[in-house]
């Protein structure tokens, strides 16, 4: 806990990474963001939690333009966001997904899975391509199983393989959408064992998840949502320890 | 894959599934198979008893009368029926053969369908192995470069006169191509460097980047030369298009069906669930106006129509504007089996491929299509074993094919009013190549199941 508040301090000079600007989105009549508003900077580990239905889904989706928004400004490191080409392309240079529900490629093996974007994006050499993806595979410990197919991996192992496909495009920032909630409790902690790996290199993270020990661990600040509101920001000792909202206390009481 | 294998990197092993259990000692063998299926209880042992016995009767009436008693050799109708007055008469088949399989085509001039059907197989054969190199091209090429060769060796001519100079060229391009995946595949299995890559130091003094590629280019160019030169030498004797016929043209129709289903039906589906709405209307008015009338009116359609809603001076053959009739319907069919496809992908795929960075043309090249494709292998099968069957249709409006020709030897003054002989050996082949083409889809259904 020591080290993350550490970090903290390091990092308070870095740069915004992520600026999100009163934020507001409808499904129809229903207000599902309402107004949120929050600061990631570089380097930062935020974890989101909050009820189901509390909009986080929605929040994170709307950061890489999963979904639209009708109102509200986001910024990536300066650049504000429109739903143009140059926008896109800032997106897709800076920011890395991961799904709750793994979305590996079925049809192609676990290495041409994590070159892919390489190859036809990046225009690298299939050489270079598989060395790349081989090294990222070998650091979340699945280089072995390069040659089999997604449909041939356990639920951990696929998240993980999800994980080396988004990290080959080199993103600076990395947004998990409850990776683990899919996964056996024996697979959870492969996955977030990556994550945590993940994080000590200095990766800028969005995480919305329920693992509260994950989030005690390496969360710099966590995020408490309801409703479509963040009811509490802060670093996760006086969120998760000292909540100082029912709701957020009474969220912990079920999760915990 | 074996450079991967640096320091520190596990060993790639190919993943081996273990095979099941092999069955029960008594259901062993096909005699064990038989008693434990068709003789497990007094019932069923007589059931399969009657089955068989009826079986026998039929099998034997059907052998009767299509070989023991049958009649091969015979100069007309009359002497068949003095010799054997209720078998087949396959003398008759016989002597029609040649017209069955190539139409009117000249009988001189037949080695070249012989030579241009074989090369179309020879093209495709390198797609066998798994090793080669270029192989996305080959199947590509064989669908843009094949038709000229094709085309060249069936019309005969020489270029400049007879036939373009564009289609002599596309012809020599084509041939070099086939040339260069035939010397890579084999220098690639003696474990060479294929040809293009010979060249590569050569072209990569000249220009600095795209140095694969251009030497791939300048390779082609090269051999196409050659080929070219070589061809100018050689005139084969032009054939009219209206003397095509028989199997041969069956084919040529099918085999154009086929090879542009699958892309127009891509088009046409992708453009139905286009945001915008003149394609997406356009499209779904193909597709719709296509799929709800018989294939017989697009084809009368296409002879009697197309002539008047095109230019006047741009003249069509009739087997041109078969051709575009019969691929437009295949489309429309098939088009709606890959939108049932697409529909299958989960949105998940889309947003994954979105979030790498992948733009409309990626996704659905690299990511959808592929899934898509293969999920309808058996629906897209069907269409094309139906497409095979349907282009005996052609027949209606006077296009010599097989069809035309089996009605041909029926008005034939030595074999007059023989219908049945024609008809019961144009099923037989007709079921040879659909049963093989849906045995082959459950060879690539079972193939490709490993990814699921
Ligand atoms: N496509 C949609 N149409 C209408 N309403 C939607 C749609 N998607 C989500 N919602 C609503 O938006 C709200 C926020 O959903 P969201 O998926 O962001 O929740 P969440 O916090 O991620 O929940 P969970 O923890 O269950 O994943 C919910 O009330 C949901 O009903
Ligand atoms: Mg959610």
């Amino acid at each position: 806990m020591t080290t993350s508040s550490g970090n903290l301090a390091q990092k308070a000079v870095t740069e915004t990474a992520i600026k999100i600007d009163n934020l507001n989105k409808w499904y129809g009549d229903h207000h599902v963001l309402k107004d949120v508003s929050l600061d990631i900077s570089e380097g930062e580990i935020m974890v989101v939690c909050g009820p189901s239905g509390s909009g986080k889904s929605t929040l994170i989706r709307s950061l890489n333009h999963l979904e639209e928004y009708q109102e509200g400004v986001v910024s990536v490191f300066g650049q504000p966001l429109s739903r143009d080409r140059q926008s896109h392309k800032i997106i897709h240079q800076t920011m890395g997904m991961v799904f709750q529900n793994f979305n590996l490629f079925p049809h192609l093996t676990v290495l041409q899975n994590c070159t892919l974007g390489l190859t036809w994006l990046r225009k690298m050499s299939e050489r270079d391509a598989d060395k790349m993806a081989m090294r990222l595979l070998d650091r979340v410990g699945i280089a072995h199983l390069a040659t089999r197919y997604p449909g041939q991996l356990s639920g951990g192992q696929q998240q993980r393989v999800a994980i080396s496909r988004s990290l080959a495009m080199e993103p600076k920032i990395m947004l998990f959408d409850e990776p683990t909630s899919a996964l056996d409790p024996e697979m959870v902690k492969e996955v977030l064992d990556v994550m945590i790996d993940l994080a000590k290199t200095g990766m800028t993270m969005v995480c919305v998840t329920h693992e509260m020990q994950f989030a005690r661990q390496v969360a710099d600040r966590v995020v408490f949502m309801a409703d479509g509101e963040i009811i509490e920001v802060g670093p996760p000792e006086q969120v998760l320890v000292n909540p100082q909202w029912d709701r957020t206390r009474e969220f912990l009481q079920h999760v915990l | 894959m074996d450079d991967l294998n640096v320091k520190n990197q596990p060993v790639l092993k190919q993943f081996v599934p273990t095979p099941p259990r092999p069955p029960h000692k008594s259901e062993r063998g096909i005699l064990g198979t038989i008693r434990h299926r068709c003789f497990n209880s007094i019932g069923n042992s007589l059931l399969t008893l009657c089955v068989a016995t009826v079986l026998f009767y039929l099998v034997k009436h059907v052998l009767d009368w299509a070989v023991f008693n049958a009649v091969f050799i015979a100069d007309n109708r009359r002497q068949c029926m003095d010799i054997s007055p209720d078998s087949a008469c396959w003398a008759g088949v016989i002597s029609w053969f040649n017209g069955l399989i190539y139409g009117r085509f000249p009988v001189d001039e037949q080695w070249r369908v012989n030579i241009g059907v074989l090369l179309g197989l020879v093209w495709l054969l390198p797609l066998m192995s798994k090793r080669i190199p270029l192989r996305n091209f080959i199947l590509l090429s064989w669908i843009g470069l094949y038709p000229f060769v094709g085309g060249y060796l069936f019309l005969g001519g020489r270029f400049g006169e007879e036939l373009g100079l564009v289609h002599g060229a596309m012809t020599c391009l084509a041939l070099a191509f086939l040339a260069i995946i035939y010397a890579n595949w084999i220098l690639s299995a003696l474990g060479k460097k294929g040809l293009n890559e010979l060249f590569v130091p050569l072209v990569s003094r000249l220009v600095e980047r795209r140095i694969h590629l251009l030497s791939f280019v300048a390779v082609w160019l090269l051999v196409a030369l050659v080929i070219a030169s070589g061809l100018s030498q050689v005139s084969l004797e032009p054939v009219p298009i209206e003397r095509w016929g028989g199997l041969f043209l069956t084919f040529i129709i099918a085999g154009f069906a086929i090879t542009m289903a699958i892309p127009v039906g891509v088009i046409l589906a992708l453009g139905r669930r286009s945001k915008l709405p003149v394609i997406h209307w356009l499209s779904m008015t193909v597709i719709e106006l296509v799929r709800s009338v018989p294939l017989i009116t697009v084809l009368f359609m296409a002879v009697t129509l197309l002539p008047i809603f095109l230019p006047a001076d741009m003249e069509f053959n009739k087997l041109t504007q078969v051709l575009v009739a019969v691929c437009l319907f295949a489309g429309a069919y098939m088009a709606e089996n890959i939108r049932g496809g697409l529909q299958a992908i989960p949105k998940g795929q889309y947003e994954a491929a979105a979030t790498l960075g992948l733009g409309y043309l990626h996704t659905m090249v690299l990511i959808i299509l592929p899934q898509a494709l293969r999920m309808m292998i058996p629906n897209i099968m069907t269409s094309f074993i139906s497409l095979l069957k349907d282009t005996t249709l052609v027949s209606i409006i006077g296009l010599f094919d097989i069809m035309l020709m089996a009605r041909n030897i029926a008005n034939d003054k030595d074999w007059v009013g023989m219908h049945t002989e024609p008809l019961v050996m144009i099923s037989v082949l007709f079921f040879i190549l659909c049963y093989s083409m849906s045995q082959y889809s459950l060879n690539l259904e079972k193939r490709l199941k490993v990814d699921r």
